[in-house]
């Protein structure tokens, strides 16, 4: 009997992943490793189907990456990400007319933050600005919960932190750094009016988990297959572009463990 | 290094530096970092002196997103940063030798010129797509479906002289045509110009037509060549038109269109090869054509017709240059070329064969025109003027054909073959 097709989940966060993924199936069936993808609408149910073995792996958020260690007593197997999950970092951003100029300036102040399920636009900056000695009982928090369930995928929220940040909403918010920097490349940022204060020490962000029974040859196959995506090739290289990486890159777990205490400080799990 | 987020490192060389002031990466710092990255080569370091504390911040997060890798920060003297970015793998390759400058020609600045200053490439990639010659393409771009990628087989050397000719001698059909001195004729006379004029619009379709099945197939490094067929097929479009309204000045009926130039001229509008087409079209096509105005031009009865021909055949006279030139450049690189070529003509002639002679209405006009009526004598002359061009086209093209690098037997051959319908 041949083998089951692998069957990978993902968060259909937004429309593109169709795209992404039905290349994604094509390029990994042109290497020898037949697969096919389940959407689902949120990442609490895909970590759910994927510890109950519906799926085979999954393409998973920090958080939900976290959780499926903790779940399955760390027996899942971790088998790549994105060159642009390692050394995540996220940012204290000021309005320049807020007189915020340190972290302990924030205290008394609005700080506009994003989704409940954002690790890089909620979680972790507010555990390291507690790190850092910020009371964040003396700071307003302005939260936009936008998409919860999708653990940040959206942007959304960053983009709403930073426009309550251009409205004089909030004097200061937490963000990303990957849509600071983007947004800030593509000109959407008033530099005149917004400037980076403080910026986070790194975590790493998304991850492909597989159940803890995925033989080891099966395993091999897709991380063969996933590291063959080349940026310069024109096939692989709209996929890439919309997935956000210019290389796959092996797992590596330190990156998460500021965000497992986090979820332990915060009562998150 | 003391500063920013990079690890720590011995100091670096740095193979540029740039100044960018006190400029966030939000408020048009990239605008300076970008181009110095693209000047080096992956591996190279740029060194970025600053006093933005917001940089400090953010540099490391923009390097790691454009793949980029920050080496971190050293205090300069006077209490700015001086930065340091290795240049990653990815990204647009930095640019080689610079190319010549831009000459100039008698009659202004040429594609002649520009074609020197920027030479073709022997191959060209087709994931290059639209990028003009000479551009710095980003590698991962898609592939484009064109299929004429090898010089030889596209360009000419001569190519871009013959584009900045016919850009030169484009006219207008509703203005420099002496119209006003179309004559009355008597019916016959006008009833074979209309014939003629019909004859040579239906056969300037087909010029129009056939080359631009092969125009999208023509990689942009070698673009000059499509100029010159955009020129050829404005060219097509003058002359159809002018014949057209040749053919309708005096309201006489249009002539007719035949069976044998239909199936001729259906021939040409199948190839496949831009080669073949080349040859089959412009030079023993249009080639023939020469001779065909120059008998119109020589007998035209009035000022408007003959200048209409002649005109028309200035224009083709470049089109018969280009091709030659192309074949006799592709049959230099290409031995086996000869066959191919003498192939499509014998497998054309193949198709053609029960096509008879020369179309008997066109036969019938030439022979009128040339008569200047229909009174017996004079057609009698007009018949032999009519046969003594047959035997001018065989040997115009017999010597065109040895220009583009047949032997003597060959050409001979292959003139004889051509189609009746002379197009």
């Amino acid at each position: 009997m041949a083998e089951p097709v692998l069957l990978v989940g993902a968060v259909a966060y937004d429309p593109k992943v169709v795209t992404i993924w039905e290349g994604i199936r094509d390029h990994f069936q042109e290497h020898g490793c037949p697969m096919d993808f389940a959407l689902f609408s949120n990442y609490e149910r895909q970590v759910d189907e994927l510890l109950k073995g519906h799926i085979h792996i999954a393409w998973n958020t920090p958080l939900a990456h976290v959780r499926v260690k903790r779940r399955s007593v760390g027996r899942s197997q971790s088998l790549g990400m994105r060159d642009a999950d390692r050394d995540f970092r996220a940012k204290v951003v000021v309005r320049k007319d807020s007189g915020v100029r340190s972290l302990a300036d924030l205290h008394g102040k609005t700080l506009a933050v994003g989704s409940g399920d954002s690790t890089q636009a909620r979680i972790l900056p507010l555990y390291f600005l507690k790190q850092e000695g910020v009371d964040l009982a003396k700071v307003a928090l302005l939260p936009f919960d936008s998409d919860i369930g999708k653990h940040g995928d959206t942007g959304t929220s960053e983009l709403d932190v930073l426009a309550a940040l251009h409205q004089g909403r909030a004097q200061a918010g937490v963000v990303g750094d990957l849509v600071w920097v983007n947004e800030q490349a593509a000109g959407r940022v008033d530099a005149s009016r917004l400037e980076v204060m403080w910026t986070t020490p790194p975590f790493d962000h998304c991850m492909f988990d597989a159940v803890a029974s995925l033989p080891r040859e099966r395993v091999e196959e897709f991380q063969r297959a996933l590291f063959a995506m080349q940026w310069e090739d024109p096939r692989h290289r709209r996929l890439m572009e919309l997935e956000g990486l210019k290389q796959w890159m092996p797992p590596r777990e330190e990156g998460y463990l500021s965000l497992r205490r986090a979820l332990d400080e915060q009562g998150n799990w | 290094m003391s500063r920013g987020t990079g690890e720590r490192r011995a100091p670096t060389a740095a193979a540029i530096a740039i100044d960018g002031g006190d400029l966030p990466i939000g408020g048009g710092l990239l605008a300076l970092v970008r181009p110095a990255l693209g000047l080096i080569e992956p591996g190279g370091v740029l060194a970025l002196l600053s006093s933005s504390r917001a940089v400090r911040e953010d540099l490391a997060a923009w390097c790691r997103v454009e793949g980029h890798e920050y080496l971190g920060a050293d205090p300069t003297a006077d209490g700015r940063d001086r930065h340091l970015i290795e240049r990653g793998s990815l990204g647009v390759p930095s640019p080689g030798e610079p190319p010549r400058p831009l000459g100039r020609s008698k009659g202004g600045v040429t594609a002649a010129d520009l074609l020197a200053a920027v030479p073709m490439p022997e191959r060209a990639d087709p994931a290059t797509g639209f990028a003009p010659r000479g551009a710095r393409v980003e590698p991962g771009g898609p592939p484009y479906p064109f299929s004429l990628l090898e010089r030889d087989r596209v360009a000419p050397p001569d190519v871009a002289q013959l584009y900045d000719q016919a850009v030169a001698a484009q006219w207008d059909a509703a203005r420099d045509i002496p119209w006003d001195k179309v004559k009355e004729l008597p019916p016959a006379l006008e009833q074979a110009i209309a014939q003629i004029m019909t004859f040579l619009a239906e056969n300037e379709l087909s010029a129009l037509y056939v080359p631009s099945r092969f125009l999208f197939r023509i990689h942009p490094a070698y673009v000059e060549t499509a100029m010159f067929l955009a020129t050829q097929l404005a060219d097509e479009a003058r002359h159809i038109d002018v014949f057209l309204k040749r053919a309708h000045a005096r309201g006489g009926p249009m002539g007719i269109s035949t069976a044998t130039t239909s199936r001729s001229l259906l021939s040409l509008l199948e190839l496949e090869d831009f080669a073949e087409a080349t040859f089959l079209l412009s030079v023993l096509g249009e080639g023939t054509f020469l001779d065909l105005l120059r008998f119109v031009e020589r007998h035209a009865p009035d000022e408007a017709t003959a200048e209409i021909v002649r005109r028309a055949r200035a224009d083709e006279s470049r089109h018969v240059h280009f091709g030659v030139a192309h074949i006799r450049h592709a049959l230099s690189s290409d031995a086996a070329l000869y066959d191919r070529l003498e192939g499509a003509v014998r497998r054309r002639a193949a198709t053609l064969h029960h096509a008879g002679g020369v179309p008997a209405p066109i036969q019938d006009a030439l022979t009128v025109l040339a008569a200047r009526g229909t009174d017996p004598p004079g057609i009698a002359r007009g018949h032999e003027e009519f046969r003594r061009l047959l035997d001018e086209m065989h040997g115009s093209r017999v010597k065109r054909l040895q220009s583009a690098g047949f032997t003597a037997e060959q050409a001979d051959a292959i003139s004889g073959l051509h189609t009746p319908n002379f197009m």
